[in-house]
């Protein structure tokens, strides 16, 4: 579904990637590790449109996405839910919810995905009409998503969801990425920097260090990968 | 120090007032005097915008409040106490200058926008007020029996003269405050006000001070002003288009340089006034409309005023090719300078800095929570953890920056929380900044050279100061002259280094030196960095890139959550399971523990 | 008690008047609270906008007379609704050709040096503006006259002005007009997310650019509403907007530079302020009672009673 070739993007004048290639498939969750620094938040802003790439092809579904801006991009059917979160705090659960429906509102009308997400997210529907703003970090993560599901994306793209959370809320997080994989089959792209939940959950997984794809392969391979290790702590 | 000495600024400014008086003796018509004599007037009001705001970028919009008041207060001393403008503005510089004083302290707390504002709204406030005291429209009296000694003259060329005489002086002022580390520090300030606090900048004292010698010179041009119009009413002294002439003028013909407000007036002046008088009858109000038209095409086309336009145009002809240094790509790696020349002869093994259960919250999250840590003189010591783990928080608590919640850090004998960021650096620390924002006009040596002034008496020494430094880092040959806005990555790195240690710190703070460069640049970098630690300045750094770190850091701790959960000599750390969970997550030390077939 | 009447009658006298007034900078300040929210644009020439509605108020009603024919109570109504408008395509094109040059998207989410470049050219936009305005309409003081401007209801011993009273619920009207759309709207609320979070608007697929014009024009849409409405109890020539620059910003500033609808409540604040001022103060003065509120907002509360703390300098 999504081909990335050889990708090379300058970021704040370094040289952020060099040569990054990766692979998603339909119905697959892939994810891409590696330690702070090594470019995951870049790739997942050049992917959303955010960042323009020096050389290299970004191809979804067949098509090029490189010309598009952002908000073209997301109509298309790829889901971001960012870094940090960055829900509208001054709206209610609900609004950002419908916010997260606006880019479907040019493809065609699909039933009510409300259900579904309740039933992912059902923390949500308790603190529907309570301000974004005044959710934990956890539930404001979960709201995240749910927004990007709201979408009825066809590509899920999560980045580091379990920043500045606590470990359990973490596992909660990811308890519910691994959820919605198995029951609606959703095809997610996963950035993050806690290597042993994204690698558990993944088909693929993909290892970047200072910019570069160190190792690819199965969530076999990589588990306890001392290659792995070494890209994190150093020997 | 720059391009063009001192002395040959004074020549240009000699050959400009020589040229000006001369144009003025052959022009006979009396309008067209007046209008010269104008030019002047504003561009001595552009220039004393240009000292706060072109200097030290906090825009003001309201610089008509001291205007007036200077204008005011002569004119009261004049109508009231007979007292002649020759004293009387004077009168009014002082008038101005407390008025500043009393605006500026609450005002500069402010940013931004809200700066901006409040700005505007004081000499609206000042136009109300003494609409309602009674004074629409005061003239000045004629003064016959002793023109001269009230500051009237038959021939209007000799209030040009007069004019010229006090823009010459408010040129040169602006010209030493340009060259010298007040200057200096105002453009730090603008260019990045954290790292010029860290740097040992104070910048409530610089700002202050850029307004003072602000307010004095439009207070003095007020009364001028006031004295060649001879007819004073509030709005021609508070208005609004006085503002907006005061911040037009100089971002017109260029901020920042005190020949930007010149230019500005030379054009912006002749221009407004003659369409006034020739088009005045059917087109009202076509003076506003020109400064609103020049002010929208330079904020589009020129946002830095035609002086840099011009001058860049140039400049970037003869220097494209920043000199690279002299061997492609490696830095000459210098040789280790005597030990006294760089940190101090402290006894190694000692703690240098004491954290002793260091918390700092943000609303419920806890970023830095109860570190307890010390920092051995001599050592270079590296703080990691996982993303979001509290490391550049620590920094910014250690520095000055963020308040800790609890606990003291003690840095040799002294105690530093509470402190304020220059206060910090003043005591021996320094700091280098991810993002690197370098003053892209100057060469490298006036970059460093601001990080040699808190310490050092004379520009004489700083410069001693700032030379010692960038050889340090292998920039002290050719590269030292290099215009800034041309280095690469590595230098701007090693530039921002030789900023942090001209000082001479005890202690330097590296905040991620080494992120995202390419091998080469990173093995340089981290060989520059062990021989400043030889030399005696115990290295505390952040970094991300593990490889480099292995090599470069004699201790380890690591943050997880804002929390410390290992410390020790690296190659123990990363072993640690503790840590290797911080990092990976604990179901890979499970996994490691017992891999599944 | 006799000594007591005529101060407390002057104290009401002044809150009814405060509040009529207060209606209609209410309204005026929500536009430039739209402007500032969802584009973080300092907009120094609301004010002239808001000049120029009243100019279009007036030449629709008694200049050119076009709505000579709705009679002389709805004409003036009619005519400051269609000022909206009008100027909003003004503002439109304005931000189309020359605002969006140095402002959009990426600027919100850069440093201060945006803002400057922002705040500067909307000045250069007030200057040619009001002073296009004296060349076009010259500096004598119009005002729309309807009936209403010289009659009063009595309240026991208050008179409520009957022109500023129907403005009062004009503007009240308007207010929560745009109240609905905002909150009710998919407009209104993607508006509101921009507001919010530029940025994680963009990624909801909302074009952050386009929204920002329609924006614009709203919020100078909406003051310009406002002087039509003002237009009717009071005269007006075209220096008039800087006057009132200091009055919206103090409202927006009040009320919260991030609340939409905060501002609405600010506004209203200032005019109470302002009328009530006349109690103490002079006449003349009534406007630097209105600075003193306002720079005692941004040093003690600068978030205003609604806003964020992340607005605070």
């Amino acid at each position: 579904m999504l081909k990335i070739r050889s990708l090379d993007v300058a970021y704040g004048g370094l040289k952020a990637l060099s040569s990054v290639s990766l692979d998603v498939e339909e119905g697959q969750l892939v994810a891409v590790v590696g330690p702070n620094g090594a470019g995951k938040t870049t790739l997942f802003k050049t992917i959303s449109g955010v960042v323009t790439p020096l050389a290299g092809e970004i191809v979804y579904k067949g098509r090029s996405l490189l010309a598009l801006p952002p908000y073209e991009r997301a109509k298309l059917g790829i889901a971001h839910v960012p870094e940090g979160r960055q829900v509208f705090a001054s709206m209610t659960v609900m609004e950002n919810l419908e916010m997260g429906a606006y880019a479907r509102r040019d493809r065609r009308r699909q039933p009510d995905l409300l259900p579904s997400i309740i039933e992912i997210f059902p923390i949500l529907a308790e603190r529907r009409h309570q301000l974004a703003g005044t959710l934990s970090g956890g539930e404001q993560q979960m709201l995240a998503i749910a927004r990007g599901l709201a979408s009825a994306p066809d590509l899920l793209m999560l980045d580091e969801p379990s920043m500045g959370l606590a470990p359990t809320i973490v596992d909660t997080v990811f308890d519910r990425i691994e959820y919605i994989r198995r029951a609606h089959g959703l095809t997610i792209l996963l950035v993050e920097q806690r290597v042993a939940e994204a690698l558990e959950l993944c088909d693929r997984g993909y290892v970047l260090e200072t910019g570069r794809m160190i190792l690819d392969g199965s969530h076999d391979t990589l588990m306890s990968n001392a290659e792995v290790q070494r890209a994190y702590l150093g020997h | 120090m720059r391009r063009s000495g001192l002395a040959g600024q004074y020549l240009a400014i000699a050959a400009f007032a020589a040229v000006y008086l001369l144009i003025g003796w052959l022009v006979h018509n009396s309008y067209y005097q007046l209008i010269m004599t104008l030019v002047l007037i504003w561009a001595t009001v552009g220039v004393a915008w240009n000292v706060l705001s072109g200097y030290s970028g906090m825009i003001s919009f309201g610089h008509a409040a001291f205007f007036g008041l200077g204008g005011y207060t002569m004119t009261i001393a004049f109508v009231q106490f007979d007292i002649t403008p020759w004293i009387g503005i004077p009168l009014g510089v002082l008038v101005g200058v407390l008025a500043s004083i009393v605006i500026g302290l609450p005002t500069f707390r402010l940013r931004g926008h809200y700066f901006a504002l409040s700005m505007l709204a004081y000499p609206l406030a000042m136009l109300y007020v003494f609409e309602w005291m009674g004074f629409q429209e005061v003239s000045l009296p004629m003064k016959r029996e002793a023109p001269a000694l009230y500051v009237q003259f038959n021939d209007p060329r000799a209030y040009m003269a007069l004019a010229l005489v006090l823009l010459v002086v408010c040129m040169i002022v602006s010209l030493h405050v340009e060259r010298s580390r007040f200057g200096m520090s105002l453009t730090a300030i603008k260019q990045n006000e954290p790292a010029a606090s860290a740097a040992g900048i104070n910048p409530l004292r610089w700002k202050m001070l850029a307004l003072i010698v602000s307010a004095g010179m439009a207070a003095a041009v007020g009364g001028l002003y006031a004295v060649v119009l001879l007819i004073v009413t509030p709005q021609t002294m508070f208005g609004a288009l006085v503002s907006a002439q005061a911040l037009i003028i100089p971002m017109f013909g260029g901020i920042g340089v005190f020949w930007g407000p010149v230019i500005g007036a030379a054009v912006l002046v002749p221009l407004a006034e003659t369409l006034n008088a020739q088009l005045g009858n059917i087109l009202p109000g076509i003076q506003g409309v020109v400064y609103g038209v020049a002010i929208i095409l330079i904020t589009l086309l020129a946002p830095e005023g035609i002086y840099w336009s011009i001058r860049d145009r140039f400049t970037s002809r003869r220097a494209a090719r920043v000199p690279a240094p002299s061997t492609a790509g490696a830095v000459a790696i210098p040789a280790a300078a005597p030990p006294q020349q760089f940190g101090h002869p402290a006894a190694d093994g000692e703690a240098l800095l004491s954290l002793d259960g260091i918390s700092r919250a943000f609303g419920g999250l806890r970023a830095v929570d109860d570190v307890t840590l010390s920092i051995k003189a001599g050592t270079i010591h590296g703080i990691i953890g996982p993303n979001g783990a509290g490391k550049t928080t620590l920094f910014n608590v250690i520095n000055g920056f963020l308040v800790a919640d609890t606990g003291s850090i003690a840095f040799a004998g002294t105690e530093l929380v509470g402190r304020k960021p220059h206060e910090i650096c003043r005591h021996g620390i320094g700091r280098t900044f991810q993002v690197v924002r370098a003053f892209p006009r100057m060469t490298v040596l006036e970059n460093v050279i601001v990080g040699a002034y808190v310490g050092t008496a004379s520009n004489v020494e700083a410069e001693r100061f700032a030379m010692a430094a960038l050889e340090r880092v292998g920039m002290a040959d050719e590269q030292a002259q290099a215009i800034a806005g041309g280095l690469t990555t590595k230098q701007l790195r090693l530039m921002e280094l030789a900023r942090a240690l001209a000082p001479r710190p005890r202690l330097l703070l590296l905040d991620e030196t080494l992120a995202g460069l390419a091998h080469d640049a990173l093995e340089d970098i981290v060989q520059i960095i062990r021989q400043v630690n030889r030399d005696g300045v115990t290295v505390v750094i952040i970094e991300h890139t593990m490889q480099a770190m292995m090599k470069l850091a004699d201790h380890f701790s690591v943050l997880d959550h804002g929390k410390l959960i290992a410390s020790g000599p690296p190659a123990s750390v990363v072993k640690d399971a503790v840590v290797i969970e911080a990092y990976l997550g604990r179901k890979w030390m499970e996994r490691a523990k017992d891999p599944v077939a | 008690m006799e000594t007591l009447k005529w101060p407390i009658i002057d104290f009401f006298q002044a809150l009814s008047t405060g509040l009529l007034v207060g209606g209609t900078y209410g309204l005026m300040c929500v536009g430039l609270g739209i402007i500032f929210g969802v584009m973080r644009v300092v907009n120094f020439a609301q004010g002239d906008f808001m000049m120029v509605g009243m100019y279009v108020a007036y030449y629709l009603v008694t200049g050119f007379g076009i709505l000579a024919f709705l009679g002389p109570y709805a004409g003036p109504v009619v005519g400051a609704a269609l000022a909206g408008p009008i100027v909003f395509a003004l503002g439109w094109l304005l931000h189309r050709f020359l605002i969006s040059r140095v402002t959009g998207a990426r600027v919100v989410s850069a440093e201060a040096e945006g803002h400057y470049m922002q705040i500067i050219m909307t000045l250069g936009v007030a200057l040619v503006l009001s002073n296009g305005g004296l060349i076009l309409f010259g500096s004598q003081p119009l005002s729309v006259q309807t009936p209403l401007s010289r009659e009063s209801w009595e309240i026991g011993p208050i008179f409520l002005n009957q022109a500023r009273s129907v403005a009062f619920v004009l503007a009240a009207a308007f207010a929560a007009g745009l109240y609905l759309f905002l909150t009710r709207s998919d407009l209104g609320k993607t508006m509101r997310a921009a507001a919010d979070n530029p940025i994680a608007a963009a990624y909801m697929g909302i074009n952050v650019d386009r929204l920002h014009r329609f924006a614009f024009g709203l919020g100078v849409g909406i003051t310009a509403i406002a002087g039509g409405l003002i237009a009717s109890s009071q005269s007006f020539q075209p220096y008039i907007g800087f006057d009132f620059v200091i009055v919206m910003y103090a409202g927006v500033v009040l009320g919260g530079m991030g609340s939409i609808l905060g501002a609405f409540w600010g506004g209203l604040t200032i005019g109470l302020v302002q009328q009530m001022s006349t109690l103490i103060l002079p006449y003349q003065l009534q406007n630097t009672a209105i600075f003193v509120v306002f720079l005692l907002i941004i040093f003690f509360r600068p978030q205003g009673m609604f806003g964020r703390v992340s607005d605070r300098p």
